[in-house]
């Protein structure tokens, strides 16, 4: 769960200080999909940095999984993006002149992941974007379309639990922008992983469980969040009941009747 | 980041720039290969002059001439001063009989011998046209290269080495055939009076071995070499009755053991002389390799610190290029002392690379060169250019230092980068 708590950041001093956003609130439940739209300069990409630890607002906190990343010293922030985080942007970033395997290892050698797991990994990142036949080539040789999908591979290589996509169709045809769209939200259901889509495409910002629309650094409206959060309470009673924890099971079922009831 | 793929990656990064890598690595390799090639000619140069010494002189010998003396006034002539005109009006102190008998008093001096190499007229043999000689004493604690027969310790009176060439001029057709055959030398007495026919005599002697030239060779290798008591006979046949007769410019002492060479060498610098001992010669030699060795590292280190500002500039291009990428990998978690550490490690590969390709080029001139240069300088068995290992690797670990200390300025612009304003950069 990501808890966005009394966010404010300013930009320049004085007379020429200029507010990017302006005590933001909100709360993603885990396993959401989302769409933070607003037009240039709303904004929207300064609020995703502050989420990812990117940039560190002076006020207000970023909790995730409880934990305020904003307080962790760099190497820690570092440490935990590495580990649970990743990143899609519009312009890919790939590295044209080194392979495609090349490109996708990144990730697993700053998160340190042993040697031994990272061909695996990479095949199996390649394979979820199809791109295994192109392992070892030049990411320089890929159509823009593979190049998105291999920067695709890039971010999920090492299963983010959070995955931040920075208009990741702004640069591609609306085919293959589907394509893409396609594999990231897969990738999310499939791994139960948290999907922040920054854009001005609403279609794109549609397909998400939850749109917050940002204006002049401003929350103007948020919309699913609240339902996306029951269903996420739902399928915790679901599991208590496969696992056969009955007593705890009536006991979360007899604390939702009350709280319904009051 | 693990250490391991953070030079892995640095590698790789280099790979996508290989020109340019390539040119930076040839700005260092300039000054390993001069670097290394200087040492090793100093390595070498060291082994030969040490070669040298050890063949030409005999750590017990302590060779003497008198001091000059010092005078800022114009000196009244004495006829027992005995100094030999050195040709340009001045004379040169000598060593007489009286001298040497004085010096052998002293203590850890076992024998005192003048230098006497005679002037002769010619050399010829049977049948053979006569030639100019030039005739030196043989020591018998320098080495010679033997062409044909050999010297057994000292030689005898009677006995001669010619060299390759008064071996061939005088008809014996090959050293070996030389060996056994008699040689006759002639020379002149010298007299004071001219009113009588100058006298003549022929000393025969039998050649006991030929020498070959060899670079390893103080004395001049023209000289045919004789006995020192026939040196003697000789100096005293030509000399007798004159002036400079029981002068000398030049002498041997003798010591006892080689560990008081320096002693002795004090007590007659005490007494007037100037004396060099075996070591003065091996460390005058050095002293000029050594001179000619800063130089030429001075170059080397010239091209090297040139080459800093190579690397300087290319990493900070580098950087410059690769803004987003350095972004992108801030973002993915790379700490910014990784950052720093990945284009420290570049630098670091472009410095072995230079090493690496410098030293290794002057390891395969220098082991082409070297047969050329034995065979050109007649060294024998010697190396001019010895290449030591230890050495090699200490230059390129030394250059890898230097890249990675280039590399420093470069690295802490990428570590300092703001990631999202790298990633923004167009």
């Amino acid at each position: 769960m990501i808890e966005i708590k009394g966010i404010t950041k300013t930009y320049g001093k004085k007379q020429n200080a200029f507010l990017a956003l302006d005590n933001i609130n909100f709360t993603i439940p885990d396993a959401t999909t989302i769409a933070i739209i607003g037009k240039s300069g709303s904004g929207k990409s300064t609020l995703m940095h502050a989420m990812s630890g990117l940039d560190r607002p002076e006020v207000g906190e970023v909790l995730i999984d409880g934990e305020n990343i904003l307080t962790l010293k760099q190497r820690k922030i570092d440490a935990f993006r590495a580990s649970k985080m990743s990143f899609i942007f519009q312009s890919f970033f790939i590295q044209p002149n080194e392979t495609c395997y090349d490109n996708v290892v990144l990730p697993l050698e700053i998160a340190e992941v042993p040697r031994g797991q990272r061909r695996a990994k990479v095949e199996a990142a390649l394979a979820a974007v199809e791109l295994t036949d192109k392992i070892r080539s030049k990411a320089a040789n890929l159509s823009g379309g593979q190049k998105q999908r291999l920067a695709i591979a890039r971010a999920i290589v090492n299963e983010p639990k959070i995955l931040f996509a920075d208009e990741p169709t702004g640069n591609l045809d609306s085919t293959t922008g589907g394509i893409v769209e396609d594999f990231l939200f897969n990738y999310a259901k499939v791994n139960k992983a948290t999907l922040i889509v920054v854009t001005h495409d609403p279609e794109l910002a549609e397909k998400c469980d939850a749109q917050i629309v940002i204006v002049d650094g401003k929350v103007q409206s948020i919309t699913g969040l609240e339902e996306k959060a029951k269903e996420t309470e739902e399928p915790e009673e679901e599991k208590l009941l496969e696992a056969g924890e009955t007593e705890e099971l009536l006991e979360a079922v007899n604390e939702r009747s009350e709280g319904d009831d009051q | 980041m693990k250490i391991s793929d953070t030079i892995r990656r640095a590698g790789r990064s280099l790979k996508q720039a290989k020109a340019r890598t390539l040119l930076t690595s040839l700005a260092i390799g300039v000054g390993a290969f001069t670097i290394t090639l200087s040492l090793a000619g100093g390595q070498g140069g060291r082994d030969y002059t040490d070669a040298i010494v050890k063949a030409n002189t005999n750590i017990n010998e302590v060779s003497i001439t008198k001091k000059m003396p010092v005078s800022t006034s114009i000196q009244e002539y004495s006829g027992e001063s005995g100094g030999m005109t050195d040709g340009f009006g001045g004379s040169f102190p000598t060593i007489t009989n009286a001298d040497i008998d004085d010096i052998l008093k002293i203590d850890g001096v076992s024998s005192v011998t003048p230098n006497y190499d005679p002037s002769v007229n010619y050399v010829t043999a049977e049948g053979q046209k006569k030639y100019v000689a030039a005739i030196s004493t043989f020591s018998p604690s320098v080495t010679l290269d033997y062409a044909a027969g050999s010297v057994d310790g000292d030689l005898k009176s009677g006995e001669i080495v010619l060299t390759e060439d008064y071996a061939d001029i005088l008809g014996f057709g090959s050293p070996e055939n030389a060996v056994g055959k008699k040689v006759q030398i002639n020379t002149t007495k010298l007299s004071t009076s001219f009113s009588t026919e100058p006298e003549q005599k022929d000393f025969e002697f039998t050649v006991k071995g030929v020498s070959s030239a060899s670079g390893l060779a103080f004395r001049s290798q023209s000289s045919m070499l004789i006995s020192s008591n026939q040196a003697r006979e000789i100096y005293t046949y030509v000399n007798e009755g004159t002036p400079a007769f029981g002068k000398f410019i030049l002498a041997s002492v003798i010591v006892e053991n080689p560990d008081r060479a320096n002693e002795v060498k004090n007590v007659l610098d005490g007494k007037g002389y100037d004396a060099q001992t075996s070591e003065d010669v091996l460390g005058t030699v050095n002293t000029f390799i050594n001179v000619l060795l800063g130089i030429l590292l001075g170059f080397g280190a010239l091209a090297v610190l040139t080459s800093v500002f190579g690397i300087i500039n290319t990493q900070y291009i580098s950087v410059l290029e690769r803004t987003q990428q350095i972004g992108l990998m801030k973002a993915l978690g790379m700490s910014a002392r990784d950052v720093g550490r990945l284009f420290k490690f570049e630098a670091a590969w472009v410095g072995f690379l230079g090493g690496a390709i410098g030293s290794g080029l002057a390891f395969i001139v220098g082991t082409a060169a070297n047969p050329l240069i034995t065979e050109a300088l007649k060294l024998g068995d010697i190396s001019l250019l010895k290449f030591d290992p230890i050495q090699v690797a200490v230059v390129i670990i030394g250059l890898i230092l230097i890249s990675v200390a280039a590399g420093i300025f470069p690295a802490r612009k990428a570590s300092r980068l703001d990631p999202i304003e790298a990633l923004r950069t167009e």
